[in-house]
């Protein structure tokens, strides 16, 4: 297990001195984090990067990858509806084999800023963002870019453009992963298949009729009822499958929609007026002002807008991200290796088991951010 | 006297019995040392070469630790180290035996399921209705995640399976699994059924040489002698001397 070289304690007091005039606690949530938390919200992809611990009884925990959802997890638990936390502590991840150990250590600092409830966008982005930039800029080094992304924008503009509830959420599952995008378009341009043979009939009954239907089917075959899926669920996708096969499915209009504005990497208000010229005639108004105010907001806040870059379909691999999202990365470091990094994830309270909330966060990695002299 | 070249080979069971059938056919006998229960073995034939007995498992883990220069065992094994495990042991030669499908299965009850474009969509649906993860029972971590990926399958969760995993299902532990099967009756047996693209990998035992240990000179001629010449080949471009 690799861990970084130190920064010095100068260094970590400038770095550090931007969120402090966030006026938020101080917290430490525990290092060991139960596993399948961490699982069910981002998937067993992120297996491979967890480093995994057992108590002797076999029970699994996990060492905390980021700060993110264990201060979830204590504002949650302190009940109260707003908070803004402040944090200073290790992550672990593991590495991936073959990455470069020095860029990528496996037991890392970050310093981090959790604001919830009074977070309303987009002004608490302004704010999460403008805290990154000057933490950032902090470290010395002088070739800060930083990379916007906005999930609620591409789920607008998949609206504006009619794509089908299932292509969408294939699209958007698809933002953490961009070498999956273009197979994911593919495939929604493909005419879904018709049901398979025999399962037709079932697909035109009546809901009652079809669970009927299909469980004298289970008896003819010999088969039993295993695996968590009721009669009732199975008809009913039968039925929406067949539904689908007859809806058009994505045209290629809308396809090369998606694929220019996947394309989408420019200064914020030329990307705004991209996204608008896509979109053209249907309704991002909304989604649109809230940039314009958005960058407004990030000039105030000391974001050096020169080196900002908004695209749209950008997505982090952490993907709890439901709204704007940013990376701060430097032309010395590889891009797989921010030096800053947050968002919006009004979404992640109610996964976990608390109220609806807003909430924004980001975290700078001080080791990343110092320039080394 | 020169360090001998390592050969790791099963120990026990039918994957035993045919590695010696492959080796006698190679004109070589196996002489296990203290009868049959010995860990450590020869081969009178080779003095070149030690060989040592061990699990299929700890085959496949001792030569991607570069504890053994050469073994035989299945190739399921070998990719479960890792997904760049190529870079590590070099599959030198498919052995005939000791096949097995790594698959996925799926409740055969669930008749709206042939796929794994279908798993994608009942995992989603799914975790959309419960809140939770359709749950895969295995024991090959690696090859089920490496393969969900490929196909695009996120919203799932691996759950560890020590025993016999085709039974999960029907004991409500898991929704899916992915076993290997040599003939897909205990599957049926179990209400499961293979998805039409559900075969992850066609296993079979394999002689695979370790790029991670020390290769002398005289191992690797020692090596070569087991090799026929297209063999050679790819064990000179992988494991250059």
């Amino acid at each position: 297990m690799r861990a970084e070289p130190p920064v010095p304690a100068e260094v970590l007091a400038r770095v550090r001195a931007p969120f402090l005039e966030a006026g938020a606690a101080l917290v430490d949530p525990p290092v060991i984090q139960p596993l399948n938390l961490f699982l069910d919200l981002a998937g067993e992809q992120m297996r491979a990067r967890l480093f995994i611990v057992q108590d002797e009884g076999g029970r699994e925990a996990c060492l905390r990858p980021d700060f993110t959802v264990p201060v979830a997890r204590l504002h949650i638990e302190g009940g109260q509806p707003k908070g803004r936390y402040l944090y200073e502590g290790k992550a672990f991840r593991v590495a991936p084999r073959g990455l470069d150990e020095a860029i990528h250590p496996e037991e890392f600092t970050q310093i981090g800023l959790e604001l919830y409830g009074d977070a309303a966008a987009p002004l608490a982005d302004a704010v999460i963002a403008g805290i990154a930039w000057r933490a950032a800029s902090a470290g010395g080094r002088g070739d800060l870019a930083i990379k916007f992304g906005d999930v609620r924008l591409t789920s607008a503009f998949l609206d504006a453009i009619e794509v089908p509830a299932g292509a969408k959420a294939k699209l958007l599952r698809a933002l953490s992963r961009p070498q999956l995008l273009n197979e994911v378009i593919d495939r929604a341009c493909a005419a879904a298949p018709a049901p398979a043979e025999g399962l037709e009939a079932l697909a035109d009954l009546p809901a009652a009729k079809g669970v009927e239907a299909l469980e004298t089917l289970w008896r003819e075959r010999g088969l039993e009822s295993v695996g968590g899926r009721t009669a009732a669920e199975i008809v009913e996708r039968i039925a929406r499958r067949a539904e689908a096969a007859k809806a058009a499915p994505l045209s290629a209009v809308q396809a090369e929609s998606i694929r220019s504005y996947f394309a989408i990497s420019a200064p914020i208000g030329d990307a705004i007026c991209r996204v608008e010229a896509l979109a053209e005639g249907l309704d991002l108004t909304l989604a649109c002002e809230d940039w314009l105010k958005r960058e407004a907001d990030l000039g105030l806040e000391g974001v050096d807008l020169s080196r900002a870059t908004l695209e749209p379909g950008f997505g982090r691999a952490f993907g709890y991200y439901d709204g704007f999202l940013f990376e701060i990365t430097s032309q010395t470091l590889p891009d797989s290796a921010p030096i800053s990094a947050g968002g919006r994830y009004d979404g992640l309270l109610p996964r976990l088991g608390g109220g609806e909330s807003a909430a924004v966060g980001c975290i700078v990695r001080p080791a990343r951010a110092w320039s080394g002299s | 006297m020169t360090e001998p070249l390592i050969l790791a080979l099963p120990s026990k069971g039918r994957l035993k019995e045919q590695c010696e059938a492959w080796l006698a056919s190679a004109g070589y006998a196996l002489e296990t040392a203290g009868g049959g229960r010995g860990y450590t073995a020869a081969i009178p034939g080779l003095p070149g070469v030690s060989v040592q007995l061990l699990s299929a498992g700890s085959i496949a883990a001792a030569l991607d630790n570069g504890e053994a220069h050469l073994g035989v065992t299945g190739e399921d094994l070998l990719r479960e180290r890792g997904e760049d495990i190529d870079a590590r042991v070099a599959l030198l030669r498919p052995l005939g035996f000791g096949h097995a499908d790594v698959v996925v299965a799926a409740p055969a009850a669930w008749i709206d399921v042939a796929t794994m474009a279908d798993v994608d969509e009942v995992a989603h649906d799914f975790l959309a209705r419960t809140g939770g993860r359709l749950r895969v029972a295995t024991k090959y971590n690696v090859l089920t995640r490496s393969f969900f990926a490929r196909h695009g399958v996120v919203d799932y969760r691996i759950v560890a399976s020590a025993g016999a995993t085709e039974g999960a299902p029907a004991a409500g532990t898991a929704e899916l699994i992915v076993d290997i099967t040599s003939t897909g009756s205990t599957l049926k047996a179990n209400g499961l059924k293979i998805l039409a693209d559900g075969v992850i990998l066609k296993s079979q035992a394999n002689l695979a040489a370790s790029r991670t240990i020390a290769w002398s000179a005289v191992q690797r001629e020692t090596a070569k002698s087991l090799l026929n010449p297209d063999e050679v080949a790819v064990f000179a471009k992988l494991i250059p001397g």
